[in-house]
C-alpha cells in the first residue's frame, strides 16, 4: 500500500491542486467570471440555480464530516495524510459552493434558513447513513461510503452539471471542473485502499453492502424529487441551452431531453460507475428495492 | 495616487472571519513559503552528513515531532465535527492539510537520515508523556468539547511544539533547520486561531474558564515531562530544557486565557 499511497501525498496535492489546476482561481473560476443574468433576473431559473446548489453545498458538507471523521480510525499515516487532503478539498468545495449562493443573492444572515428549505430531506437521510459508519470507527465501510457511493454520485452529477453549464455559464461550469478533478483523486484512493482491506476483511461484505444499497436508494430519490422539483424552470433552462448549442452528456443531449430523460441518463450513469468501482474492489453492486 | 492594500482588518468582524478562515486565504498564506519547498526545504539545499550520537538524537527528536504531528492532525480532523460554525470547520480543514503536511515532511526527513519503516522506528521512540499527551486530546474530542479540545489541541499543543520546534531551528543542520521554519509559521496561525476564538467564548463564560484551568493543570505536567524526556535525547539543546519549559509556562501565562 505504502507505494500506491505515493501518489497521494500532501506534496503531490499541493503541487496537482492549489498549484496546479486551481491557480489563478477565485472561489474556483476565474476572477472576471460572474454569474449570468438571466439566473439573477429570472425568479424562476434563480430558485432552480439555488436549489441545485443547496444541494451540493449539503452533499459536500457530509463529504466535509465524513473525510475529516475517517483520519482517526484510518489503519497508517499514508491514509491519514490522504485524507487531510480530502478534508481540505471537501471544505474548499463547501466555501465555493457556498459562495456561489451568495452570488445568486442569498444573504449570509439567510444561509442556513435557505440551505434547511431546499434541502433534499432523502439527500439527509443518504448523509445520515454514511456518517453512522464514519462516527462508529467503521473505516473499511466509511471509505466505501465516502468515497465510492458519496463520490461517485457527486462526481457524475457535476459532470452533468458542467455538461448543461459549459455554454450558459461558464463561471459554474469552471468551478465545476475543478471539483470533478479533486472527485476522481478521491474514487481512486477509495478504490485502491479498500480493495485490499475487504480481501483482508471478507465477513465485513454483507453489511457494507446493506449500506451501499441504502444509500442508493436515498440518492435515486434525491435525483427523483429534485427532477420533479425543478421541472418549471427546466424550459427556460433548456431554451437558453437550445439557443446557445447542444449540451451532451453520455450522449443524451440535454438542451433538448425531457426530465425524465435527464433523470434516467444520470441514474444510470451513476449506478453505471458504482458496478464498476464496486466490482474493482471486490464488491457487487446492491439495487434499492422500491425506487 | 494610493495603494489599494488589502487588510482584513478592516472588513466587519463577521467577514473577517469568513475571508480569515478560508481555504482562499489559507492558500495565500502558506503560497508564500511553500511554492518554492517540496518536501519543507528549498530545492537547491545541500544536507550535511549527520552520523552517529547526532543522527540518533535526530532521529528520536523527529519521531516525537511525528507524535505531536499524529495527534494534531487527529484532532484537528476530530474537531471538525464538533466545531460550532462554518468558519470554524475551513480553518480547522486547513489545520488538518497543515499537520499532515509537517508528519509527511518530518517522515521523508526520517527516511533520508535512513529509517525504513518509520511507523515502527516512532513507535518505538515515542515518548510515554506524549502519548497520554494525544490520549487526552482525543479524550476531549470525541467528548465533543469544543472548548477543551480547542485549548488543548490549538494552544497547548501548538504552544509546546512552537517553542520546541524555535528551540531546535536555532542549532539543527541547516534542512532540518529550514523544514522548522516553514511549520513554525503553520503552527503560528493555528495559535492565532485558538486563542481569538476561546478569547471571544471565555468573555462570558467563568465556568468554562475555569475548566480549562483544570485541563491546563493536567496537560502543563505532560507538556514539561515530554520536554524533559524526549528532548533530553537532543544532546544539542540539552542545557535549554528549563528554558523550554519556563518559556512554554510564560506563553500560556501571557495569553491570558485560563
Amino acid at each position: 500500500m505504502a507505494d500506491f499511497l505515493s501518489a497521494y501525498t500532501i506534496q503531490r496535492w499541493l503541487e496537482l491542486c492549489p498549484q496546479g489546476y486551481l491557480a489563478d482561481t477565485v472561489d474556483g473560476h476565474g476572477p472576471d467570471e460572474i454569474e449570468p443574468d438571466i439566473l439573477l433576473t429570472d425568479d424562476d431559473m434563480r430558485t432552480d440555480a439555488i436549489r441545485t446548489t443547496v444541494q451540493l453545498v449539503a452533499g459536500e458538507r457530509a463529504a466535509l464530516a465524513a473525510s475529516s471523521g475517517l483520519i482517526n480510525s484510518a489503519p497508517d499515516l499514508g491514509s491519514k495524510t490522504f485524507l487531510a487532503t480530502q478534508t481540505l478539498d471537501e471544505a474548499r468545495h463547501v466555501e465555493i459552493f457556498t459562495q456561489r449562493l451568495y452570488d445568486l443573492g442569498v444573504k449570509p444572515a439567510d444561509l442556513e434558513s435557505t440551505i434547511d428549505h431546499f434541502v433534499n430531506p432523502h439527500l439527509v437521510k443518504f448523509a445520515g447513513v454514511l456518517l453512522d459508519k464514519v462516527n462508529s470507527g467503521d473505516f473499511i465501510a466509511g471509505v466505501v461510503g465516502q468515497n465510492i457511493v458519496l463520490e461517485g454520485m457527486a462526481f457524475s452529477v457535476f459532470e452533468m452539471l458542467e455538461a448543461g453549464s459549459r455554454e450558459l455559464n461558464p463561471k459554474f461550469a469552471h468551478t465545476l471542473r475543478g471539483t470533478i478533478a479533486d472527485e476522481r483523486r478521491h474514487v481512486g484512493f477509495g478504490e485502491n485502499t479498500i480493495g485490499a482491506l475487504i480481501r483482508q476483511h471478507p465477513e465485513k461484505k454483507p453489511e457494507i453492502e446493506d449500506m451501499q444499497r441504502e444509500m442508493a436508494y436515498h440518492m435515486l430519490m434525491t435525483f427523483s424529487s429534485s427532477f420533479a422539483e425543478g421541472d418549471s424552470a427546466l424550459e427556460k433552462n433548456r431554451q437558453t441551452i437550445g439557443e446557445q448549442g447542444p449540451a451532451d452528456y453520455h450522449g443524451t443531449n440535454l438542451s433538448t431531453a425531457s426530465s425524465e430523460d435527464m433523470q434516467a441518463v444520470l441514474a444510470n450513469t451513476v449506478v453505471g460507475e458504482f458496478e464498476t468501482r464496486l466490482a474493482r474492489i471486490g464488491l457487487e453492486y446492491q439495487p434499492p428495492v422500491g425506487v | 495616487m494610493t495603494d489599494d492594500i488589502f487588510d482584513p482588518h478592516d472588513l466587519h468582524p463577521d467577514d473577517f472571519l469568513e475571508e480569515v478562515h478560508s481555504f482562499e486565504f489559507w492558500f495565500q498564506s502558506v503560497d508564500g513559503y511553500l511554492s518554492d519547498r517540496p518536501h519543507g526545504r528549498l530545492a537547491a539545499s545541500n544536507d550535511v552528513p549527520i552520523e552517529g550520537a547526532g543522527r540518533e538524537a535526530l532521529i528520536t527528536t523527529l519521531c516525537n515531532y511525528c507524535v505531536g504531528e499524529t495527534a494534531a492532525l487527529e484532532g484537528a480532523g476530530g474537531m471538525i465535527s464538533i466545531a460550532p460554525n462554518r468558519h470554524s470547520k475551513i480553518f480547522l480543514a486547513t489545520q488538518v492539510v497543515d499537520e499532515a503536511r509537517h508528519l509527511e515532511v518530518f517522515l521523508y526527513r526520517l527516511r533520508e537520515l535512513g529509517v525504513v519503516d518509520t511507523e515502527a522506528e516512532i513507535a518505538r521512540r515515542a515518548n510515554p508523556n506524549l502519548l497520554r499527551f494525544k490520549d487526552r486530546l482525543l479524550e476531549l474530542v470525541r467528548t465533543a468539547d469544543w472548548a477543551g479540545a480547542l485549548f488543548a489541541q490549538n494552544v497547548v499543543l501548538e504552544t509546546m511544539e512552537a517553542i520546541a520546534f524555535d528551540a531546535h531551528a536555532q542549532v539543527a543542520d541547516p534542512i532540518t533547520a529550514q523544514i522548522l521554519d516553514g511549520v513554525i509559521k503553520d503552527e503560528r496561525r493555528h495559535l492565532g486561531f485558538g486563542e481569538n476564538d476561546l478569547g471571544r467564548l471565555l468573555q462570558d463564560d467563568p465556568d468554562t474558564r475555569v475548566r480549562l484551568g483544570a485541563i491546563r493543570q493536567e496537560l502543563d505536567a505532560l507538556v514539561l515531562a515530554a520536554f524533559d524526556g524526549a528532548l533530553a535525547d537532543t544532546g544539542s539543546v540539552r542545557e535549554d530544557q528549563p528554558t523550554l519549559g519556563r518559556d512554554y509556562l510564560a506563553t500560556i501565562d501571557r495569553l491570558g486565557l485560563v
